[in-house]
């Protein structure tokens, strides 16, 4: 990587074009807020400055309200933590009526994420929501590791992710992009399939299903068994995930996984990202998001990089034996 | 490990942005209502004590900087030790006292070296900084009428004895009902006395074991006393959960009000992540229907927020009212 680090001049931080086109959407810059890490956008707004970030990806609706699932919630692991809150969420009634005209009244850009447990539900949503003012695009959540019906096993099938987008795809106007599971055995079929459907980006990736045991109830930790997995723990996982997702489609991939940094966010984008999005860090400080795109800003005009989007797809694997290292040509690129 | 010493770092930087733009909201340091506000945010605080306070606890002094607004008794802060930390996540810590010194809140907190979180706080000397975030969650509400009933379980007097002290800013006295399993447990007594000595307060123990005060849990106690204070009586408690249950029990039955001070495991702290769920009472639950789920910003209704099935202890609580949890299901 060094052909991009060392080469160049240093130029003004305020002066790097960190702008990102998803689709038809133009984000100002690549930092975004992970579904279910940032609520409604409101509950950070007083510390977050929501028009210096690139967007806010809200908490994933689905067409009924959900209770959620039942404590434990939360478990702390070593450099992460597990989740299995069961998509929790207001439901489409309310989303719209309540969540929206608030969230149009902030200064964000904003990413609705929406959940459903058949395709038909999918469809329900974006038919009530897709011509909605006050949202920038839709992320659909096809990678919930907590719920029983319509999580990130059902939506593993590439047929079925192929199918379905293209069902969604004539429902609005606005970007759709896909979010997807780690646990599949090769992300590219996945990847590729929601190309094929029609998907405008990709989020690579949700939490990776892990489970911890309490041994002296011999219990698991969560109210659950398994849970899913976030934090640093997973960002050489998901980044691993994520470079294979951009090798092999044309569309932006948004990177997600563990980032909390601005030097991980540039991992993700050398990989192959486009933008990237914020999560669990944001628990651990409110004010992650902001940092992050600081952290970037000044790492790419330090390096001579005027644009962010020359470094996307930067990294590329030395030739190597096996079939799974193949060097991805710079994301967007090729097909 | 660099992102932690980078966080700590960039934290550093904007603190002064946060400080001139933190002026709005602040609460009186008297009795308030304790109503949920947004008026939380992260700070770097600084040590300014630690000792140990008896019973395998230890007491932790932080200086907070100008802008934090000043906890009520009831509300928490979310604890991050700074780079290099063995945990990765802030540790809800339970506000237990709160001075201003030279024209800084300093506030206390009594807590347990038990995990690798706590045990690494516990060896922070005066001076290190740590990161707060808060005030969060919802505190007693001391502005309720009637005869403020104040019980603690262990560990729980914390809060409480600020509670005693707020409500003594206001000239009202208070019973305050101090049990624990036995006499040694019975954390930071002769701080507890004196302090209620200054408030007013009148101190009554019970150990389950009969080694101090009255021979019984603080139920029996409770039962014992409350026919010679004036009712209406006003509960605010903090302890073990199974107590609280009690306590919440015996309210219902004997129509008096009850604050009870809840525990959970929690990430963030602010109603985000809808990680730290607490079961919901039939009553709550059909009020909460009632209202369409609609929130409400102030009042009493706050607690019934959105979520039939489950309350978020940290922001429909940590304090709840005793008809608002369905204690059979409270873990």
């Amino acid at each position: 990587m060094s052909h991009v680090t060392t080469r160049r001049a240093p130029v003004a931080p305020e002066k790097v074009d960190l702008s990102v086109r998803i689709g038809s959407l133009v984000l100002r810059n690549p930092i975004l807020t992970a579904s279910g890490t940032f609520g409604y956008g409101d509950e950070y707004a007083h510390v977050v400055d929501l028009s210096t970030i690139g967007g806010v990806v809200t908490k994933t609706v689905t067409v009924k309200p959900r209770a959620g699932n039942a404590p434990q919630r939360v478990a702390e692991t070593v450099g992460g933590m597990l989740n299995s809150i069961g998509l929790e969420n207001v439901g489409l009634e309310r989303f719209r009526d309540e969540k929206l005209p608030r969230l149009r009244a902030l200064a964000a850009t904003v990413i609705a994420s929406i959940g459903g447990e058949t395709p038909e539900e999918l469809e329900t949503l974006l038919r009530a929501l897709g011509r909605e003012a006050g949202v920038g695009a839709f992320e659909v959540n096809f990678s919930c590791p907590n719920v029983a019906a319509g999580g990130a096993r059902y939506w593993a099938d590439p047929e079925r992710l192929e199918r379905t987008l293209a069902q969604l795809k004539p429902l609005t106007d606005k970007p759709l992009i896909a979010k997807l599971s780690p646990d599949v055995t090769d992300i590219r079929d996945t990847a590729r399939a929601c190309e094929r459907g029609g998907a405008d980006a990709l989020t690579a990736v949700n939490t990776f299903v892990a489970m911890a045991i309490d041994l002296d109830g011999m219990r698991s930790r969560l109210g659950k068994a398994t849970g899913g997995l976030s934090g640093p723990a997973i960002k050489p996982l998901a980044l691993a995930r994520c470079w294979e997702a951009a090798g092999v489609v044309r569309i932006p991939v948004l990177g997600s996984g563990g980032i909390s940094s601005g030097r991980d966010a540039l991992e993700f984008i050398a990989a192959g990202a486009a933008a990237v999005q914020v999560g669990t860090a944001t628990f651990v400080e409110p004010e992650a998001s902001t940092r992050v795109l600081a952290e970037m800003r000044t790492w790419l005009a330090a390096n001579g990089i005027a644009r962010v989007g020359d470094l996307v797809g930067a990294f590329r694997a030395e030739p190597a034996q096996g079939e799974r290292a193949t060097a991805p040509a710079r994301n967007g690129e090729r097909a | 490990m660099i992102t932690r010493e980078r966080a700590a770092a960039s934290r550093g930087r904007t603190r002064p942005r946060r400080a001139r733009t933190s002026t709005t909201g602040a609460t009186p340091d008297g009795v308030s209502p304790g109503v949920l506000r947004r008026t939380w945010r992260q700070s770097r605080a600084r040590v300014v004590q630690q000792r140990e306070y008896g019973a395998g606890f230890r007491w932790l002094e932080l200086e907070l900087p100008a802008g934090f607004v000043a906890p009520i008794a009831g509300q928490f802060v979310q604890l991050l030790l700074e780079f290099p930390s063995p945990v990765l996540l802030p540790r809800p810590m339970s506000v237990a006292s709160m001075r201003r010194v030279r024209g800084k809140l300093r506030v206390g907190f009594l807590y347990a070296a038990v995990g690798a979180g706590t045990r690494a706080l516990a060896g922070l000397p005066p001076g290190a900084g740590v990161s707060v975030t808060g005030p969060l969650g919802r505190g007693y509400p001391l502005h309720e009428t009637g005869t403020p009933v104040l019980i603690a379980g262990g560990r729980g007097v914390a809060p409480l004895l600020m509670a005693a002290e707020s409500l003594a800013r206001s000239r009202r006295r208070c019973e305050f009902v101090f049990g624990a399993r036995t006499a040694g447990l019975l954390v930071g007594l002769a701080e507890a006395r004196a302090q209620l000595a200054r408030a007013r307060g009148r101190l009554h123990l019970a150990t389950d074991d009969g080694s101090r005060g009255f021979h019984g849990d603080v139920v029996a106690l409770l039962t014992k006393l409350a026919p010679k204070l004036e009712p209406p009586l006003v509960i605010h408690a903090c302890g073990p959960h199974r107590m609280l249950a009690a306590v919440a029990r015996w309210a219902i039955a004997n129509g008096a009000r009850a604050h009870l001070a809840m525990e959970s495991v929690m990430a963030c702290g602010t109603g985000v992540c809808r990680g730290c769920p607490l079961p919901r009472s039939s009553e709550a639950r059909a009020r909460v229907l009632a209202e369409g789920g609609h929130p409400t910003e102030s009042g009493p209704a706050a607690a019934l927020k959105g979520n039939p099935e489950w309350a978020m202890c940290c922001t429909d609580g940590p304090v709840f009212e005793a008809r608002d949890l369905d204690w059979e299901r409270v873990e």
